[in-house]
This record gives structure tokens, sequence and C-alpha cells, in this order.
């Protein structure tokens, strides 16, 4: 840590990871509710609905504050100078954890906005762009202050700028479905294939240029040219989803071509981080933090590239469309691409806010390994589960509930996997906030 | 390659996509109209799609392929289960659902509000998506039937039987949906013109009877085929 401000960011990180935890006991549940009968009488009260609006309302905030906290960590190192306001830091924390809690309380009270993932109700949306807005100022102010530009700060705050910009169409009320649905993906879909990435971009460079000690010039180099694919491909790839909603035929051709180009800025990604670590000039000093950047590049190839690019096909996906199909490909893209991500941000600042030069690492290594090896499993499964769905419920047409039958198994698996990954998460979060020196038994 | 032509192909790429995407979701508002029946679009089309929506429905089924996977998909639900099928649900979930291993809550949904969610649901089905999803095309679901017929070996009645989604409420040999009765010993009751005559018009044969009419479903060789295969099961 080098500027007192970064300090702040160790509290984005302290309210993102047990948020985290609590989405995946949400998630569990969930999958208990595939692979058990709930009784009515809890059903009644605690639908599967409620308990989805809350996992996955859970996943964006815990990540938007990880993302958030990442960026008040680097900010000040790459202008070279303090935040602006340590103050509005504090404030937009408490607002964006307000009105996370109050959402997810208001869902089990039935006030929803009612559309997937973007329940949260209006009144709160005004409350979160408030929010957006004072986290830009901050940012934007102290970057403005300092003047020292950097192609990493740039990819930051555009993406920062878009986020917020597109989140404004997931307000209002649509008449008409179609439209609805076009426009709900420009947040879903210009979130995690657009902005999402470009912020993702700019942590990965900043941390794989400081741990490899590779030089600006290069690093920067490459960051252009992967945002320049990754908008290029994401972009049009919208269209991916724009197949059966009731838009115009054209967009299986234009959604189908630019998007099976969307594995492309991934796989450079991966190429360059590989590279970097091969060409590095600074030892590596903690071996765990890279172990999480290459995770995050492999699993993020996997989950986001290939899995993706095998079902937006337009031939495959008039099959695999909202299937379980569809969730093994979220669970695996959002776990490599952001979760992983978030994680590795950790990894890396909270031994610096901490002062610790290096820690001890074997904890954090279980931890790891037993979260990506369970995921890789939960992926499977819902993989088989939705392939048994889209053959037996599309291609046989022999309904819902004989697919759902001859799923459960498989979803039953995806539990079990599941509480593995609980017991890896919390590993990590033990760890993550109780950071050793490592014992130097050699030196 | 140097920092500049990668600054180039950022904003080339960028630009391009953009403008490409912005051109194109004009040209979609344009062409949404006449694919949605915009003219069909009532207030109590929206009146349904705010009860939809005040309940959450969503985050359980899936319309239009989105939402949540642990329910059934909502876009032909008025062709599949019909108007009162529909209102039988979403009133009665602990009946209609109590053989069922999962259940669907019961949200004390007002009759005006029912009536709304059928408008809405009647219109979404008419939007004209590509014949998605595959089970209810008309096109594509002979082809699952031919399919069962040539691999499987089994009867064209049988074909029909799977393919037509008889099975989202009937079973046979424990194996389909438990809305409807079991159908494995249907035949000792009834003959094929009996049964022909009752996929026809159910409430013809039963007043209270809650299976939809299937005519519009069924073509009249399927029909035959499927009430001389449930014939035969006795």
């Amino acid at each position: 840590m080098e500027y007192r401000s970064q300090k702040i960011a160790y509290w984005y990180f302290a309210a993102a990871l047990p948020l985290f935890v609590l989405q995946i006991l949400v998630g569990l549940w969930l999958a208990a509710n595939y692979t058990f009968t709930i009784p009515q009488s809890i059903v009644n009260v605690f639908p599967f609905s409620t308990a989805r609006a809350i996992h996955t309302n859970l996943l964006v905030l815990w990540m938007l504050l990880g993302f958030m906290g990442g960026t008040y960590y680097i900010i000040p190192e790459e202008t070279k100078s303090e935040l602006y306001s340590t103050g509005l830091a504090w404030f937009q924390l408490i607002a964006l954890l307000a009105t996370g809690v109050t959402a997810i309380v208001g869902f089990l009270f039935g006030w929803t906005q009612g559309r997937p993932l973007l329940e949260i109700p209006m009144a709160l949306d005004f409350v979160v762009v408030i929010g957006a807005l004072v986290f830009l100022f901050n940012v934007g102010m102290t970057m403005f202050k300092a003047r020292n530009w950097t192609v990493i700060q740039g990819t930051l705050l555009g993406g920062l700028v878009f986020l917020a910009l597109l989140y404004l169409f997931g307000i209002p009320f649509y008449r008409n479905v179609v439209i609805d649905w076009y426009y709900w993906w420009w947040v879903i879909h210009l979130w995690v294939e657009g902005s999402w990435e470009l912020v993702t971009a700019a942590i990965f460079a900043f941390i794989l240029m400081k741990i490899t000690g590779v030089e600006r010039q290069v690093v920067e180099k490459w960051l252009y040219v992967e945002i320049g694919l990754f908008l290029f491909t994401g972009m049009v790839g919208t269209g991916h989803h724009y197949y059966w909603i009731g838009a115009p035929r054209y967009w299986l051709w234009f959604g189908g071509f630019f998007s099976a180009l969307e594995p492309l800025p991934i796989l450079l990604m991966l190429f360059d981080t590989m590279h970097h670590v091969k060409e590095r000039k600074a030892k590596i000093i903690n071996p765990l933090t890279w172990t999480y950047a290459i995770g995050c590049a492999v699993i993020h190839l996997i989950g986001a590239g290939v899995w993706g690019f095998l079902h937006t096909l337009p031939q495959i996906n008039y099959y695999t469309h909202g299937s379980q199909v569809t969730v093994s490909h979220g669970h695996l893209a959002f776990f490599g691409a952001y979760a992983l991500l978030n994680l590795m941000t950790f990894y890396y600042a909270m031994p610096k806010l901490k002062g610790i030069a290096v820690y001890d690492d074997r904890r954090g290594k279980i931890g790891f390994w037993t979260m990506c090896s369970a995921m890789m499993i939960m992926g499977l499964t819902f993989g088989v589960a939705g392939v048994l769905q889209s053959y037996i419920e599309r291609v046989l047409g022999m309904g819902y509930m004989v697919a759902q039958g001859y799923m459960r198994l498989w979803m039953g698996v995806t539990m079990t996997a599941g509480f593995f990954f609980l017991a890896g998460l919390l590993t990590t979060v033990v760890d993550l906030f109780t950071l050793r020196p490592a014992k130097c038994i050699n030196s | 390659m140097t920092k500049k032509i990668a600054f180039w192909i950022f904003l080339i790429g960028t630009l391009s996509s953009t403008l490409l995407f912005l051109g194109l979701t004009w040209d979609t508002q344009r062409q949404v109209a006449t694919l949605s029946h915009v003219d069909k679009l009532s207030d109590q089309v929206v009146a349904g799609k705010r009860a939809f929506e005040k309940y959450n429905c969503n985050d359980c089924h899936t319309i239009l392929g989105f939402g949540g996977y642990y329910a059934p998909d909502l876009t032909k639900v008025v062709q599949r289960v019909g108007e009162e099928g529909i209102r039988y649900r979403v009133k009665s979930p602990e009946l209609a659902f109590a053989n069922s291993f999962r259940k669907m809550p019961n949200l004390h949904v007002t009759d005006q509000e029912t009536t709304d969610l059928i408008a809405f649901f009647s219109w979404v089905g008419e939007i004209n998506n590509n014949d998605w999803p595959p089970q209810d095309s008309k096109k594509r679901l002979s082809r699952g039937e031919q399919m069962m017929v040539a691999k499987v070996g089994v009867s064209p009645g049988a074909a029909v039987f799977q393919t037509k989604g008889c099975m989202n409420c009937h079973s046979l040999r424990g194996t389909g949906g438990t809305f409807g009765p079991a159908l494995d010993k249907v035949g000792a009751r009834k003959t094929a013109e009996e049964i022909e005559k009752y996929v026809q018009n159910p409430k013809g044969g039963n007043p209270k009877a809650m299976m939809p009419s299937q005519k519009d479903n069924l073509s009249e060789r399927e029909l035959d085929e499927v009430a001389r295969f449930l014939a035969t099961l006795k």
C-alpha cells in the first residue's frame, strides 16, 4: 500500500465476502429445490423464485462491491495521488450495502419489480443510480486532478461509465414484452460482455503488470487489442439473445456470426497472461496470486468462451435455449471471469493493505483448488442435466416434468458439489480475513 | 505491432460494432410492431404483464426462454393447457400439483389478475419468434415423431403420444405428468372411436373435464393414430 486512501478498499472487500458466502448458501437451497420435493407450505411462503432473486442479486452486489473496492485500490497507484474523497467512498459503500440489504429483505415480502436479475424495485434503482454517480464522480475527479492518464485508467473509467449508463435501460416498465427483453439484454449482456469485461481487463492488466514486472507499454498495448475485440464481438454479439424473442430474423445471422468470435479476446487474454508470466521481470513473490490469475484466465476461457460458443449457434440454441445448459454456462462463466477476478484482486490487495509482504498461502491454495474443482463438476452436471432436458423435452417433446424427472439425479450431484464449493469458499474467506506472513523456512 | 496500431484496432473495432448494433436496433424497433402484433397489445395485455411481474412468475418460469428454469416455459402456455388449465393451476396449485414432485406456490392471485394474465399469455403466444420452443412447433414436431418411429421402433400412435405433449399431463408406466389420469389401461374402458371423440372435445364426454381440446394440436392422421394406439392398452 503506497497511499493512505487505498485503505478504503479493504472495507469493500470485507463487505463483499460475506455476501458471496450468503449467495452460495441460497444457491444450495435452490439446488435442494430441484433435488427434493419441498412441501407446499414452505413453497407458499418462500418459493424458488424469491430464492433465485436473492441468489442472483447477491451475485451482482458482491461483485460490484469487489470491482469498486478494486478500483479504489488501483486508482491511487495509477494516478499517483490520493483519492479525491474517502468520505464519498464511505458514503457510497454504505448506500450500496443498505440498498442491497433492503432489496433482499424486500424480496422476502414480495417487494419486487418481477423481472429476472433486475428485481430491485424502481425506488431503490434510484438510490443505486445516485451511488453509481457518486462513485464515478469520485473516481473521475481523482483522475482529472492527477492528470496522469494511463490506458488502464481510461479503460477502467470507460467501463464504469458504460456500466452505469446501461443500468438505466433496466429501470422503466415496458409495455411490449419483446422490447422489454430487447433492452433487458442491454443491461445483462452488455454488462457481462461489455462493461464488466472492460473493468476486468483493466484490473487484470494492472495486477499482471505489478506481479510480473512486465513493462507498461507492453501490457497496455495488449489491453487495447483485448478491449477492442471484446467490444467488437460483444456489441453485435448481443444478437444471440434475440433469436427467439420476436425480433427480425437477421439476428440469427448477426448474432451467430459475432458471438462465434466472442472467444477470441478471451483466448488472447489467456495467451498474453501466459506470455507475461513467462517473460516476467520480477520474481513472483506470492505464487497464489498468480495461480488465481491463470485460473481466472483459463476458466474464463472455458466457461465464457467455449461453453458460450457451444450453444450460441442458432441451430443448437434452438434446442438448448432456456435450459440447464444456460445455467451450466452461466455458472462457469461468472465464476471464471468475475468471481476469480475478484478473488485475485483480494489476494493481491489484502496482504498489502495489512502490510504483509509474503503471505502464508497454504489454506488459500486448498480453498482455490476446492472451489475450482467443485465448480468444474457443477458445470458438467448442470450440462448433463441441460442436454437431457434439451433432448427429452425439446427434441422428443415428452413434456417438461418428464425431462425434469430424469434430470433430478444430476441436480442432486450438483448440490453435493455445491457443498464442496461452500467448503472451499469458507476456507478462502477465513484465509483472506486472517492472512499471516509466511514463515520463511528456507531463508 | 506498436501501441498506436493497437489503439486504432480498439477504436475501429469498437466504433464499427457499435454503429452496426445501433443501426440494427433502430430497424428492430421498427419491425417489432409487426412481429409482435402491437395492434393487439391491449391494456388488458399490459395489465397481465404487470401481474406477471407483481408475482415474480418469471423467476421460476421462463417466457420466450428467459427467466428461471424451475418451471415450464410459458410462451405457448395457452395453446398447451388452455385458459381453464391456467386458471386451475394459478388458483389451486396445491390441488393441481398434489401428485407432482415439484410444487407451485399459491400466491392468492385475484380472478381479475388471472384473466389479465391469460390475455397476456395469449398475446405472447402469437408473437412471431422463429417457431420457438421446438416442442410446440407444428413443423418440427413431426420430425421427432418420425425419429421415434424410425429409431426406437414404436408405433406411430405411440410416437404421437410422446411428441405431442400428451405426457405433460398423462403418464404411461409411471412416466409422464400427474394432471390427467394414467392411461395404462385406457383401452379397457374406451374404444378407439370413443377416445378420438373425447380428445377432440373432452367437455362433450365429461362436463367436468379439465383437458383442453386437442383439435388444433393434432392433425386428423395423428388423432387417428394416437386413438388406435391408446385403445390397445388394456
